[in-house]
């Protein structure tokens, strides 16, 4: 729109009328598109959960496959196996630049895996693929990663690929007693555990400058504004639930607390958060508030600290008791790879393969006889309360409560209402 | 021939055309009728013309009150901050300004996370070295920080509409009025300069919590030393710098840069979230945080959509008010 405008277009009043706004009005139509532009982008990162963990791996990367692996394995499995899982969730090698699990499975199979760190939270990636599942459509993943409760709403809602049995023999064999028979899927018909964990008190002792031993440590008016706890109502209500139950305010454990009792838990929690005691409600960034010393005490998942935090940040199961939970395999339905998620699901129920995972990332494994193959070359990470807890602490905790949506929707309102938003 | 040359110019509107429709026309009418429904993405929507529900437009604004004033006011200082800040700049050294900004937004407010964390450069000069603030003192999930962060991430979009319209400006004009006897504009600038100085450091005292940061309230006699420090430094930087050329030529012919500048910086900090979730706490959650909350985690689109529109509204009012206010009548169309 210079003064060299082609004759043509001269007279014509649209043009000349465009041409004057775009020259002398700073604010024109774009504006307001680069405004909703902006928006749009912060959503595109949100969207993407933060997109600077994710990593491809491919097979010329790392060591090539060790001598636990099976030799043979089926040609007609084909990639790229689409995984997503929650960070610090797979070993790496010594540089961090790959895992051997999953190169030991690429090599085996002859595909590459796209593995992403691309959960966050349950509720987050939920809405990243409820809108293609709900209507039918690939959510262009082929293992997804859900804590219980979310995965039992996937399962319920028929979202899940059923397994193959025949394709999944080591893990119908491998896993774990205790984690058979639920009441959502009691035959292993759409999921298989990845690892479980418990939600407990994490602590740098260095900056707190005590051993923290019980939930109500975290409450300590000496750690004011240096404490987070974990957002959502699944782990933070549960946590919170059982320092009341141990003070006698509520009866109920926390897989049975009703609302009322959440309720009681909002009103515990709600001076904390307004006298900026808590600092914030996150998901696993906490690793980095630890890293940065802004964190000193706070509601963490067990094995994270261990596996990717500093030296002096320590994980404690409380003595109000501690949160029990599995994060399950499944298969979404109309996964494009279908055949290469089940070899990976079987492929990490070798006791090999699952001791190799566990000494790496520090949870609860739902395999069978790792604890034995881990004694064989390492007794001291075989005997880590983290990986095996002892009697005493694993008869001390306790699953979430599984809601039903009416329910589920009021304690996320209570859980939103303490996190400001 | 007549007639195809006046289907020109829709012929080159088409395009952009069919991208507002599809891009920004469809998505936003669909928000409206979520915005009117009922349930969650688990239960169900229940859809106008089944159901209107008014209430999420009604409960939200009163629910979600704090989170609006949050917003309006963080929004508002970081706008005022960027002005102050991107003004100068905008004379002097635009490319310094820029450069940064070819890194992600993400990256950048993570980066300020280390830089204002605990155990970061901040602190460590002025709490370990210079003993200025106490111990458990921090800096992080503080409203400053949230502010800061806003300030800095859209200073650029401050700057670039600025320096656009100063560099227009005519140097003869200048000349002209330094000929005309216009030298530095001494009692004016004073004035000016301290009522700014007054209002950024009284803002930033009670707008921004005083008691966030060091755990009390601001006490009167601290907003009024903290009112005087910035009148006699505004007073000061007002009185040497600022000349009558400036204020009577130079700052006039560039208000329209000021006006696009200040909308620019405005929208999209208004609406920003990243900010107020990296470095902010539950107390500074922004309306952004609430719409990314309920869309996200809990899937309540009705509700999202709802505010998603009054902020909308929100902004297109006060962008008009601030265009009638502000605007001359070649700012706003010649007839709007």
């Amino acid at each position: 729109m210079s003064d060299a405008t082609p004759e043509p277009l001269k007279g014509t009043d649209l043009v000349t009328d465009l041409g004057q706004r775009i020259r002398i009005t700073p604010v024109s139509r774009r504006v307001f598109i680069q405004g909703s532009g902006m928006a749009g982008f912060a959503a595109f990162l949100a969207a993407c959960g933060g997109g600077t963990a994710t990593e491809t791996l491919k097979p010329s990367d790392g060591p090539g496959p060790t001598g636990t692996v099976a030799p043979s394995g089926p040609a007609t499995i084909e990639g790229p196996l689409n995984f997503a899982n929650w960070p610090a969730y797979v070993d790496l090698t010594e540089d961090e630049s790959s895992s051997p699990t999953l190169t030991d499975f690429e090599a085996k199979y002859s595909i590459e895996v796209n593995y992403q760190e691309e959960i966050e939270a349950n509720e987050d990636f939920y809405a990243t693929i409820a809108p293609q599942l709900g209507a039918g459509l690939d959510s262009g993943w082929d293992i997804i990663v859900l804590t219980d409760y979310m995965a039992a709403r996937v399962v319920r809602a028929g979202w899940i690929e059923e397994i193959d049995a025949a394709a999944t023999p080591t893990a119908h064999a491998n896993v774990r007693d205790e984690l058979r028979g639920l009441a959502w899927d009691p035959d292993m018909k759409f999921h298989f555990p990845w690892q479980s964990g418990a939600t407990g008190v994490g602590y740098n002792v260095v900056s707190t400058g005590r051993e923290l031993t019980k939930v109500a440590d975290l409450f300590d008016p000496a750690f004011k504004g240096k404490v987070t706890l974990l957002s959502g109502y699944a782990d933070t209500f549960s946590l919170v639930g059982l320092l009341l139950k141990a003070r006698g305010e509520i009866s109920n454990e926390p897989a049975s607390m009703t609302y009322e009792d959440a309720q009681k838990v909002h009103a515990f929690l709600k001076p904390y958060v307004d006298d900026g005691h808590i600092r914030a409600f996150t998901g696993n960034e906490y690793l980095q508030d630890f890293g940065s010393g802004d964190t000193w005490a706070a509601a963490v998942w067990s094995g994270d600290l261990a596996s990717s935090g500093g030296p002096d940040d320590r994980f404690e199961f409380p003595e109000e008791g501690s949160i029990i939970w599995t994060d399950n395999m499944l298969i979404p339905k109309g996964a494009q790879h279908k055949p290469a998620a089940e070899a990976m699901i079987d492929f990490v129920y070798d006791v090999a393969n699952a001791a190799r995972l566990a000494a790496w990332i520090y949870y609860i494994s739902p395999v069978k006889g790792v604890a034995e193959e881990i004694a064989k070359t390492d007794p001291d990470t075989a005997a880590n309360p983290l990986l095996f807890p002892p009697a005493d602490i694993a008869a001390n905790m306790f699953p979430q409560p599984a809601l039903e949506d009416a329910d589920d929707i009021k304690w996320a309102d209570l859980a939103a209402d303490l996190e400001g938003a | 021939m007549f007639r195809s040359r006046r289907a020109i110019p829709y012929l080159l509107i088409g395009p952009g055309l069919l991208w507002l429709i599809l891009f920004f026309v469809v998505p936003n009418v669909q928000m409206l009728l979520f915005s009117l429904s009922e349930g969650t993405l688990r239960t169900g929507f229940k859809t106008p013309p089944e159901v209107w529900d008014i209430q999420n437009y009604t409960g939200s604004i009163a629910k979600f009150s704090k989170n609006f004033t949050n917003s309006i006011v963080y929004g508002g200082l970081a706008t005022i901050l960027c002005f102050l800040i991107g003004y100068p700049l905008a004379y002097a050294i635009l490319f310094l300004v820029i450069a940064p900004f070819f890194t992600s937004f993400l990256i950048r407010t993570i980066s300020w996370r280390i830089i204002l964390g605990n155990d970061g450069p901040f602190l460590s000069v002025v709490r370990d070295g210079l003993g200025l603030v106490p111990d458990n003192f921090s800096v992080i999930g503080t409203p400053l920080a949230v502010v800061g962060g806003l300030t800095y991430q859209f200073l650029p979009f401050m700057v670039l509409p600025l320096y656009v319209s100063i560099e227009k400006v005519d140097r003869r004009l200048i000349e002209a009025a330094q000929d005309l006897y216009a030298g530095p504009w001494r009692r004016g600038g004073l004035i000016a300069g301290a009522i700014a100085g007054a209002f950024v450091l009284v803002a930033l005292q009670v707008g921004l919590g005083y008691g966030h940061i060091v755990g009390e309230d601001a006490a009167p006699a601290a907003v009024i030393a903290a009112g005087l420090v910035g009148a006699v430094a505004g007073g000061a930087i007002g009185t040497t710098l600022i000349s009558q050329s400036f204020i009577r030529v130079t700052f006039p012919l560039s208000l329209p840069g000021v006006f696009a500048a200040s909308i620019l910086t405005f929208i999209p900090a208004i609406g920003d979230y990243v900010n107020a979730q990296l470095l902010g706490s539950p107390k500074t959650q922004m309306i952004g945080n609430v719409i990314q909350g309920r869309f996200l985690d809990q899937n309540d689109y009705p509700i999202a959509a709802a505010l998603a529109f009054i902020l909308m509204a929100g902004i297109l009012v006060s962008i008009a008010l601030y265009a009638r206010l502000l605007g001359t009548e070649e700012l706003t169309g010649g007839t709007a």
